[in-house]
């Protein structure tokens, strides 16, 4: 089922998707270019993806999902992409009920022109008992340094319903993007989501929120990379609504010279709810900062929350015991720090594994 | 190979290495008996030049070059790999991807599988390993380094009674059998059993006690000596500090 024609899919763009998970094949792939969805396919019976635009003209539905769980009030950034809500431009996806997709749907972005503005309003309803795979991609090609992204990710995860993602940005040095993640997860839904922050941006914001219903589940791991003249500011919440609800948040942050903010928040509201935040940082100049705030907050007397954050530098130990074995300095820190951003990465998507390993691997401190 | 020379060498403000003279010649194995403490690993570590160890007096030659001042890669660069006593957990740093950022890739598999450890290769360096393990991981890694000159420090302390002998077969076989007709390759071992010098020819035996070296000899005798009568030189004692 093809909805809009797949000529904007040029060699050219999809070379630079490639790093960022395209790939040919998958069960639906959209793609927004500057301010424009040129590409929005499925190849499964069971999944959907449409402009946003349009899917709001097919379901009348869906107009109560659009802001359903973000203020259009909630900053000034969100409030410039409300206004453009007479003529949304993002992408839409619907699994459903009860599909088993085994081959990831992919959604990518790409600013193609310098100091662009994009904004993007995106909606996802994975509908009961669905399973799904996602793989996200942002991407600038060579010549755009700098510009501006905002996105709005509105994730509907029904019940029993699972979804496994994995989002891998690069954006230009010079480049500003902030980003507004909210998900909603039934009572049963699971949902699994792996970030991965490496490339140098000048300055990122990432707010997400998430709330988890009874006996639901939600694992989210991010990486992120700041060199020097990289900052990344990191805010996530998530709420535990449900009884037993579950929630396990792991980040690793590397600062090479840039700084890194992140404030977790874990939020118990019900009986049995039970969670954990971990945030660890790996300074390795004396440039910049990592900040590492998690936070628990318990309301249910019965909810079993947990955290665990460390900021240091890499052990002169294990610096000078790589060494010994011949490796030079720079060769043993990226090692060091390539295993410490590999530590959580078990939960990636089959299909993008081997990306995310080599992304990981080329992820060279300094010279990315 | 490697001449030592009065060397001395501090640790936070502590002198854990007096003024010791130690010479190794291609070929030679040799052994270095001393209590817990007395200043054995500091020695390796200061050859190596590894921190917090620093020389304060006398010199250290590798392969005619004097290595102070020089990074622990450099040294290695020169021919020297070290054994660890404890070697810290490289969280997430796979056994394939040390090798692999050594160009010993094609090696791994042999070397593990000398020291018995299957499937070892994607395991997290020393994380989780049995104290057993550790050490013969340290010994596998030597072979992916290969150096001319191997520091060994305690690999058989915590091997158990099997590995003992794979352990000893495998540094005999880095020191005897260097392949490619290259130079013989040299050896200093740190022991407290005679485990080494069983399984393996020693050709010196040192006595360290305080940081110094007491004693330099047969390491047979030397052994059988401190069996009978602890950690004090034999008469006379040929002593070289
Ligand atoms: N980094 C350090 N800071 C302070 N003291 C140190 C340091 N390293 C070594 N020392 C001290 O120097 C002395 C020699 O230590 P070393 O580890 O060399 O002993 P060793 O002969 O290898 O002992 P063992 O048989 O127990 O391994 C000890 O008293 C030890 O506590
Ligand atoms: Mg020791």
């Amino acid at each position: 089922m093809s909805t809009t024609p797949t000529t904007p899919l040029t060699d050219q763009r999809t070379e630079l998707l490639r790093e960022v998970g395209y790939d040919d094949g998958r069960a639906g792939t959209s793609l927004l270019v500057d301010q424009q969805i040129v590409a929005s396919e499925s190849a499964h019976p069971d999944v959907e993806v449409l402009p946003i635009g349009q899917a709001l003209k097919t379901y009348d539905w869906l107009q109560d999902l659009m802001f359903g769980l973000i203020d259009p009030d909630e900053d000034e950034h969100v409030q410039q992409a409300a206004e453009l809500l007479n003529d949304p431009v993002g992408h839409f996806v619907r699994v459903r009920e009860g599909a088993v997709v085994t081959s990831p749907i992919q959604l990518f972005s790409i600013l193609e022109s310098p100091q662009g503005r994009q904004f993007t309003h995106n909606v996802t309803v994975i509908e009961a008992g669905a399973q799904v795979e996602m793989i996200s991609g942002a991407a600038v090609p060579p010549s755009v340094h700098a510009g501006h992204h905002i996105s709005i990710d509105e994730c509907y995860i029904r019940e029993g319903a699972s979804c496994r993602s994995v989002s891998i940005e690069r954006w230009g040095a010079n480049m500003e993007s902030h980003g507004y993640a909210r998900t909603h997860l039934e009572a049963g839904a699971s949902a699994t989501t792996t970030a991965l922050q490496l490339a140098p941006i000048r300055h990122h914001l990432a707010n997400s929120v998430t709330w988890v219903e009874r006996d639901g589940r939600n694992n989210d791991r991010a990486v992120m990379l700041a060199p020097a003249g990289t900052e990344r500011v990191v805010d996530s919440t998530v709420h535990l609504v449900g009884d037993r609800a579950g929630s396990e948040s792991v980040t690793r942050m590397v600062s090479d010279g840039g700084v890194i903010v992140n404030t977790a928040t874990l939020v118990g509201d019900a009986p049995g709810a039970h969670g954990f935040v971990g945030c660890d940082g790996l300074k390795l100049t004396d440039d910049g900062h990592i900040e590492a705030v998690p936070a628990l907050r318990a309301v249910d007397p019965t909810a079993q929350l947990s955290h665990e954050a460390s900021v240091g530098r890499i052990a002169i130990e294990k610096l000078e015991y790589l060494m010994a074995t011949g490796l030079d300095e720079d060769a043993a820190r990226d090692l060091i720090v390539q295993g410490f951003v590999s530590l959580e990465l078990d939960a990636v998507p089959e299909a993008v594994a081997e990306l995310v390993a080599e992304t990981i691997a080329s992820a060279k401190t300094g010279g990315m | 190979m490697l001449e030592v020379r009065s060397l001395s060498a501090s640790a936070a403000g502590v002198d854990v290495v007096r003024s010791v003279d130690l010479t190794i010649g291609a070929g030679e194995v040799h052994v270095l008996f001393g209590p817990n403490g007395s200043g054995k690993s500091s020695l390796l570590k200061a050859i190596m030049g590894l921190s917090p160890y620093e020389v304060t007096g006398g010199d250290i030659r590798l392969f005619g070059h004097d290595v102070s001042g020089h990074a622990p890669d450099e040294r290695a660069a020169l021919g020297v790999g070290m054994a660890f006593q404890s070697p810290p957990n490289l969280q997430g740093v796979s056994v394939r991807s040390l090798a692999d950022a050594l160009g010993a890739d094609d090696r791994l598999d042999e070397a593990l599988t000398m020291l018995d450890l299957p499937g070892f290769d994607r395991r997290q360096v020393s994380v989780g390993f049995s104290g057993g393990e550790v050490k013969r991981w340290e010994v596998a890694k030597l072979h992916l380094q290969a150096p001319r000159l191997l520091l060994l420090d305690e690999p058989d302390s915590g091997v158990d009674l099997e590995h003992v002998a794979a352990v000893a077969v495998a540094i005999d076989r880095l020191v005897r059998d260097p392949g490619d007709g290259a130079a013989p390759r040299s050896a200093l071992v740190v022991s407290h059993t005679g485990s080494v010098i069983e399984g393996l020819e020693v050709d010196v035996g040192h006595l360290m006690v305080g940081g110094r070296l007491l004693h330099t000899g047969d390491p047979i005798t030397l052994f059988d000596h401190i069996r009978t009568n602890g950690y004090v030189a034999p008469e006379p004692a040929t002593t070289t500090s």
